[in-house]
């Protein structure tokens, strides 16, 4: 068993000449989950033709809108080279507050919601970067302890808007191109922290953890507090995740719309792009990552799977997306 | 070409050649290697030397010529093949499993069967103990082989590592060829000589390639040396009929053009930019006191077990310290952490490039404003057109090839990176000191001499330079004061504006 080192397996390349052109991630990370999105819509197009006639489009969007913001979050935790299992859990979590809330306090609500799930986020940023608590340990933690306190918040049954709920409504009624402001407010969000990666210190920073946290650490960039922001970030996407999915529900329960996004949305993010072992990821193709997820339940159907098994096809897909996209001379393991 | 011999050569290559894509990493090399010959292979990075013992060991598969062992002609689908028909490789970097004993690395790839393990995958641990012994004698070692290799130090791990790759063709009767890829890169010089032993007595049981960038290395162990550049095998000479200066010309393609450092003594004047007092931690190092002055260079000396390491790192806030004080241009506090030292004006080149100094995946105009983004920089923002003709800039004064900033950094050879690596230092507008922890480790001759040239000028700049070399002669080189430490504590202090320390007196310091 000879350990063959990543660098040495490379192309050596002569000092003066000229470097690979072709940029080694530089394919699939770019235009790959737009190609994956139009080529799953050509076959639902081909197989269930009224789809496309009837807004089907729209639909798809509309039903996106929690899956990508979700994904967002995470692919900003999988960029520093962690993940969380439990952004889905505080999303719930966020519905069902808002739930109980709106009626109390009215519009303060959802500034609440955010402020929470935001301070979920960073608290197990916190315990990630100072702790050095493995994430995916972590997180499977408190994925549990949300779940039990969304259980006992909500007292295991549905949570119903009481009043003050046009406004959260309004944001699932009210649209632009017949799409819903939910789905936009996630398109608002990938855009924003597009441009947080590729413009700011901070962003390159996050990258940097992901792609290699030692030379990070001994370049002065300031891991732990970026680490703790992604996480953080992640809670922030989560509680909006929470807003559209009572603005598309009115209601929120443990069991009901929102409680089995976890493997979506983490499909979403790996097939927008995103690399399970850090440092790669554009926000902008996640939201085709998002689209394509929404759309694999009506593409199963339509070829002919059972709606039961979705989940499988879940994931299928993630393992598949990692096993294409895996940068096989990085071993490191997820962490 | 090689005279007509009544036995086969060990190794013989017929025009070998392997491309990837438009690439031609190696062409046309044809090499013949006798029983009992002490092959040198040496080359600047890039040079295909890398690719031609991946080739040998089975690793890539060559796209033309012929590779015989032996007389009889091979194919090697894997590192499994090689290794029967007595190819062993010792890797720079080691690849042993630091959990098991000695006996269980060194037995790992022999055949199940032949050796400590019986055909059900069972071990036989008399066996296996007996076996590794065996191996570790024919190599002149008296390593236990019960040890676990955690608990060896880095020149017994590589002879771990030769007795492994000699062990297959022990169990299978073949005469062993082992490629030794840049053992002493990493080395002490003390522990090279231990190792330079060794090969000698492999000469009795096999033959050897030695790859090394050290050039007087090269000359003194090995039979013949062979050069390569460009993909291609440009010189096969007895060691007898070639100097140093003709291997470093023939490597690198021009005269070697190291000027002679002209030193003064400590301006009494001036005050030290990085003052340590009496740093202790506990286990390492003890009682460690140094001034290292604006302008000036400052080597520090010593073996593997003297903490020098520990010392730079300490300077850096990258590792703590029990007690005493550092002091970093006037502030001084009881630990220093990174963000601190490189706020105070400190930067740090570590040992280790590749994982600790470049984040390879980036692009390497992005690792150059990591740290200090300089002009780059807008508020919070990073203007990556800025960022690009800043990289431009840097990659034009610090001769960084090919000019192509925006290419991943792992792309550029290992010399450029180290230069990169630099420059994220440099950029900064208020740099004091500079920490280099063997800065030209991995380096060949012509990256190393170009990366030196470049710190002494950012020297003469008026930084301060702490320096842990590699070698003696690099200090000598390039110092403008040398500390030796010995077990944890300074040895000799010299400044060579005044004090002309030769080699020997250096090293009964350091051991």
């Amino acid at each position: 068993m000879t350990k063959i080192d990543s660098e040495r397996t490379k192309v050596a390349v002569p000092a003066r000449g000229k470097l690979p052109s072709v940029k080694r991630i530089g394919g699939w990370h770019a235009i790959g989950p737009i190609v994956i999105f139009l080529a799953i819509l050509v076959v639902v197009a081909i197989l269930t033709p009224a789809f496309i006639g009837s807004g089907g489009l729209a639909i798809i969007a509309s039903s996106s809108a929690p899956i990508l913001l979700l994904a967002l979050g995470q692919a900003m935790v999988l960029n520093v080279g962690s993940i969380d299992l439990s952004n889905a859990a505080i999303g719930l979590l966020g519905a069902i507050l808002l739930a109980l809330t709106l009626g109390p306090v009215a519009g303060l609500s959802p500034v609440i919601v955010l402020l929470a799930t935001t301070a979920f986020g960073a608290v197990n940023g916190l315990i990630v970067a100072y702790a050095q608590v493995p994430s995916f340990a972590l997180t499977l933690g408190t994925l549990g302890i949300f779940q039990a306190v969304a259980l006992v918040a909500s007292g295991r049954t549905t949570v119903y808007v009481a009043s003050n709920g046009e406004g959260v409504h309004a944001l699932y009624e009210s649209g632009i191109a017949n799409v819903p402001m939910t789905f936009w407010m996630g398109v608002l969000l990938a855009v924003s922290l597009w441009v947080l990666l590729r413009y700011t210190r901070i962003g390159r920073g996050m990258t940097a953890i992901g792609k290699n946290e030692s030379a990070a650490i001994f370049s002065a960039v300031r891991t732990r507090s970026l680490k703790v922001l992604a996480f953080a970030l992640s809670g922030f996407a989560a509680g909006l995740a929470g807003i559209a999915i009572i603005a598309q529900a009115g209601s929120a329960s443990p069991t009901g719309l929102g409680s089995d996004l976890l493997l979506p949305a983490i499909a979403a993010a790996l097939i927008g792009g995103t690399s399970i072992s850090g440092g790669v990821v554009n926000p902008l193709t996640v939201i085709f990552g998002a689209l394509t997820v929404a759309l694999v339940p009506i593409a199963t159907t339509a070829v002919g799977i059972d709606a039961q098994a979705q989940s499988l096809v879940y994931g299928a897909v993630i393992i598949g997306v990692v096993a294409l996209t895996m940068s096989r001379n990085k071993s490191s393991i997820v962490k | 070409m090689s005279d007509v011999t009544t036995t086969p050569a060990v190794l013989h290559l017929n025009n070998v050649s392997k491309s990837f894509g438009s690439n031609r990493a190696v062409r046309g090399v044809s090499l013949s290697i006798q029983s009992g010959e002490v092959i040198g292979l040496i080359g600047e990075n890039g040079a295909g030397k890398s690719t031609l013992l991946k080739i040998l060991s089975g690793n890539y598969r060559h796209d033309e010529g012929t590779i015989a062992v032996n007389g009889r002609e091979v194919q090697f689908r894997g590192p499994a093949d090689a290794l029967r028909v007595g190819i062993g490789v010792v890797h720079q970097e080691q690849s042993l499993f630091t959990n098991l004993t000695i006996a269980e690395n060194i037995e790992v790839n022999t055949p199940i069967g032949r050796g400590g393990v019986n055909r059900l995958g069972l071990y036989n641990w008399r066996r296996l103990y007996a076996d590794a012994a065996q191996a570790l004698d024919l190599i002149g070692s008296h390593l236990n082989p019960k040890t676990r290799v955690s608990d060896l130090s880095f020149v017994d791990r590589q002879m771990v590592e030769i007795a492994r790759a000699i062990r297959v063709s022990a169990a299978s009767h073949t005469t062993p060829l082992v490629i030794l890829d840049e053992p002493t890169a990493i080395l002490e010089r003390t522990e090279t000589a231990i190792l330079e032993r060794e090969i000698s007595k492999l000469r009795d049981i096999g033959s050897v390639i030695f790859v090394s960038h050290r050039l007087d290395e090269v000359m003194r162990i090995c039979d013949r040396v062979v050069v390569m550049r460009d993909g291609e095998l440009i010189a096969d000479r007895a060691v007898d009929d070639v100097t140093e200066e003709e291997l470093f010309r023939l490597m690198v393609g021009r005269e070697t053009h190291a000027a002679v450092r002209s030193r003064r003594s400590i301006d009494p004047a001036n005050s030290p930019v990085i003052s340590i007092h009496d740093l202790t931690r506990a286990g390492s190092y003890a009682d460690v006191s140094i001034d290292a002055y604006p302008g000036r260079i400052l080597a520090i000396l010593g073996t593997s077990g003297s903490g020098r390491e520990s010392v730079a790192r300490a300077i850096f806030g990258a590792e703590g310290f029990d007690s005493g004080s550092v002091s970093v241009a006037g502030y001084s506090g009881r630990q220093l952490s990174i963000k601190k030292a490189v706020a105070l004006g400190v930067g740090y080149v570590p040992a280790e490039r590749k994982t600790e100094g470049m984040v390879g995946e980036m692009p390497a105009d992005q690792n150059i404003t990591l740290t200090h983004p300089g002009s780059a920089a807008l508020g919070p923002f990073e203007l990556p057109r800025r960022r690009l003709s800043l990289a431009r800039a840097w990659f034009e004064k610090l001769d960084i090839r090919p000019r192509e900033p925006e290419h991943m950094l792992q792309d550029f050879s290992g010399g450029n990176q180290q230069k990169v690596v630099l420059a994220k230092w440099l950029n900064s507008a208020h740099l004091k000191a500079l920490v280099l922890d063997h800065p030209l480790r991995g380096l060949d001759p012509g990256a190393a001499e170009t990366v030196n040239a470049q710190i002494r000028s950012v020297c003469d700049e008026g930084t301060a330079i702490i320096l842990i070399p590699d070698t003696i002669d690099e200090a000598l080189d390039i110092a403008d004061d040398i500390v030796v430490m010995r077990d944890g504590r300074i040895s000799g202090v010299f400044d060579l504006g005044h004090d002309n320390p030769a080699t020997l007196d250096l090293l009964e310091r350091m051991l």
